[in-house]
């Protein structure tokens, strides 16, 4: 998959796990940096947070890599208290959802400590969240939320989509961000191969949007997983009737490129968006938020929309494989907006698209 | 730490004899208890626009607590600091500008009465949901355990707060993981409103025992001394590496917030808190407040005067130091 951005010169490539991206970077957070650590519910365990802690507390030992209690609000106030004296913590939930027991911690405290106290203090630090999906992770052990916490001012939000940007982000989150960063990580990517580029960017990417795909016929703004999904679904497009859609990985959810966002819509005047999440007040809600704040008249037709439908997520796979949206869906909703509802191309048949993923064999 | 007492070593064996370690406690707490009474002098002028938790009746626990720490052992307190604020040795110009919301302000005018900071003596940033900043002070113990530093972070908190999750959370890890913290509990017996009998089904040491925590009440919250005492006594504990709890007995005077008594609302009655007036040295020694007062008076005057001079935050500052 082209992740390419001008920064990177397109060198030498090579296959890396999203999983292997994950603790490569966390490795290096612990080698680069003295002051960082990493805590979170089996950490230190044999499974290590999917593959992405594996190792870390033999190679850097317990002090820096270990397990907490069942105390998510309490984990992260140990974190803030650690980030005030100058420690860097990267704290895990290996499940989104267990994050909305650290609520106030993130909200109230961390989010608000630089603005709070006028600047005196800070408290960069690292939480990351994995998002689970399928096999009937049900309604407690799906939900993403990075609506939720883009929400608050003080937050930056990520959401990785390809080993690529975990490489870019994280070293330099971890270096340089000087605040709480929030990253929403996707389960049924951990184990994805991506190609990724052998060598080192020339110079910081910037933590924000980028084009995953060049196109000029509809716009497609995704966010996580459902970049992969759109990139699958321009690639059918082309190839069914030689539309050329552009994918849009949004890749911060705090603080997107708007002006490439709304370059890309008034080029092409047509708007999927495509978010791992509800649609009722979320990310699709504020890309078209921004597209009526500078110019409605750029949309030719109205915005396409593909999210989780309105419902905690059921745990049936009959009912899970219809809550998310399709690649059978992803692919219509780009058609439509092209070439509206009578377009008469073959759909994909591929309705669940875990199943896909499953027989997939990379690398992106 | 006052202004001017810097060269102080709490902790050490002192060549200054009682009545000056009393003399200077005195004056801390007496400087707070004049800090807050301007503040209701001033608060109908509505120079400070944001709510006031005032600490009138407490000032000796954070005037012995305070005394008994270093200057670089940290504090994280709650949104009734001001006492905590001046007893770490927080400038009282930048308290009153930040009280006045003016740029001056310690946090320029972001923070407010609520969030005092003042993070070059130590006392870090005070959180207004209660219990929030219990666990950054184990946090801090945390690092200060792996430098392998002699630092101690202090945990304040009242004892309301010990109802919340958190509250368990953090004396479990901080057992668990053996962090230098003090977790100190400022007992007024009241939450806003409400009676610790209407709250707590359990007992605060017997709770803390069972995580293994070394533990102590101090019943004479206004014994400035016994309270400096029992806290050096519980640091050493806490230096050799063990986490401790605090409870100290005191009595709040004024409403849970705002400048006013409350006594006329019925739901407790002056008689709660005539015991501790009865007792307040800031009450009976009056020969020392005579002498004390003015040149405390000045340096509030000079206070509020910087402040009434520090320009207003302007929109420049509405949308800086969010990240």
């Amino acid at each position: 998959m082209n992740v390419s951005s001008k920064e990177r010169p397109s060198t030498q490539t090579r296959v890396l796990s999203y999983a292997g991206a994950l603790l490569e970077t966390m490795d290096a957070a612990l080698a680069d940096h003295p002051n960082a650590f990493i805590m979170g519910q089996g950490v230190d365990d044999f499974k290590g947070i999917f593959g992405s802690t594996t190792g870390l507390a033999q190679k850097y030992g317990v002090e820096r890599v270990f397990d907490v209690p069942l105390m998510e609000e309490g984990m992260t106030g140990v974190a803030i208290g650690a980030a005030l004296v100058g420690d860097y913590p990267i704290t895990t939930h290996i499940r989104a959802d267990f994050s909305f027991l650290a609520m106030n911690q993130i909200v109230n405290l961390a989010s608000k400590y630089s603005y709070m106290f006028g600047g005196i203090m800070s408290c960069p630090m690292l939480i990351r969240l994995v998002v689970g999906r399928s096999w009937g992770q049900g309604a407690q052990h799906s939900q993403s939320p990075q609506a939720t916490f883009a929400h608050y001012p003080g937050l930056t939000v990520v959401m990785p989509s390809t080993s690529q940007a975990i490489l870019d982000m994280y070293p330099q989150i971890i270096a340089r961000h000087p605040g709480p960063v929030v990253s929403i990580e996707h389960r049924l990517l951990y184990n994805l191969d991506f190609s990724v580029s052998a060598g080192t960017p020339s110079k910081p990417i910037p933590l924000t949007s980028y084009v995953a795909r060049e196109g000029n016929d509809v716009t497609v703004v995704a966010t996580s997983v459902m970049v992969l999904e759109a990139l699958r679904a321009a690639q059918y497009v082309a190839e069914k009737a030689g539309i050329e859609a552009e994918v849009i990985d949004l890749n911060s959810i705090s603080h997107p490129d708007w002006e490439l966002v709304i370059g890309s819509i008034r080029k092409t005047g047509r708007l999927v968006i495509a978010d791992t999440s509800w649609l009722e007040y979320g990310v699709a809600g504020e890309v078209c938020r921004q597209v009526m704040l500078r110019d409605p008249s750029m949309l030719r037709q109205a915005p396409a929309m593909l999210g989780m439908a309105a419902a905690p997520c059921p745990t049936a796979k009959s009912l899970e494989d219809i809550y998310y949206p399709s690649q059978h869906e992803t692919v219509e909703a780009i058609l439509t907006q092209v070439r509206g509802s009578g377009h008469g191309i073959e759909l994909p048949v591929e309705r669940s698209m875990t199943e896909g993923y499953k027989r997939f064999r990379g690398p992106f | 730490m006052a202004a001017g007492m810097a060269d102080f070593q709490a902790g050490e064996c002192s060549l200054m004899d009682s009545d000056e370690r009393y003399r200077r406690l005195f004056r801390t707490a007496l400087t707070i208890r004049l800090v807050e009474e301007r503040i209701i002098e001033l608060y109908p002028s509505d120079r400070i626009q944001s709510p006031v938790h005032l600490s009138i009746g407490q000032e000796a626990v954070a005037v012995g607590v305070c005394d008994a720490l270093k200057p670089d052992d940290l504090v994280f307190a709650t949104y009734r600091s001001h006492g905590f604020y001046i007893a770490k040795g927080g400038s009282l110009p930048k308290m009153f500008a930040e009280l006045y919301g003016r740029v001056g302000g310690v946090s320029k005018g972001k923070a407010g009465s609520m969030h005092l900071s003042a993070p070059e003596v130590g006392l870090m940033g005070s959180s207004a949901v209660v219990a929030s900043s219990i666990p950054h002070a184990v946090g801090a113990a945390l690092s200060f355990k792996r430098r392998g530093s002699s630092r101690v972070a202090v945990a304040v908190f009242g004892d309301g707060a010990t109802e919340e999750g958190v509250y368990h959370e953090s004396l479990n890890f901080a057992a668990l993981m053996k962090v230098p913290v003090l977790f100190l509990c400022e007992d007024n017996g009241l939450a806003v409103h409400s009676f610790k009998n209407a709250r707590q089904s359990y007992n605060l040491l017997e709770h803390a025992r069972t995580f293994g925590i070394e533990c102590r009440r101090v019943d004479e919250g206004w014994d400035m001394l016994a309270i400096r005492q029992a806290t050096l006594d519980a640091l050493a504990v806490v230096r050799a590496g063990r986490p401790f709890v605090l409870e100290i007995a005191t009595g709040r005077y004024k409403e849970h917030v705002g400048v006013g008594d409350d006594f006329h609302f019925g739901y407790r009655s002056a008689a709660d808190i005539d015991a501790w007036k009865a007792r307040d040295p800031l009450l009976l020694d009056e020969q020392l407040v005579a002498e004390l007062k003015p040149e405390i008076d000045r340096e509030i005057a000079a206070a509020a005067a910087f402040a009434e001079n520090s320009p207003f935050p302007g929109r420049d500052e509405l949308l800086t130091d969010i990240i």
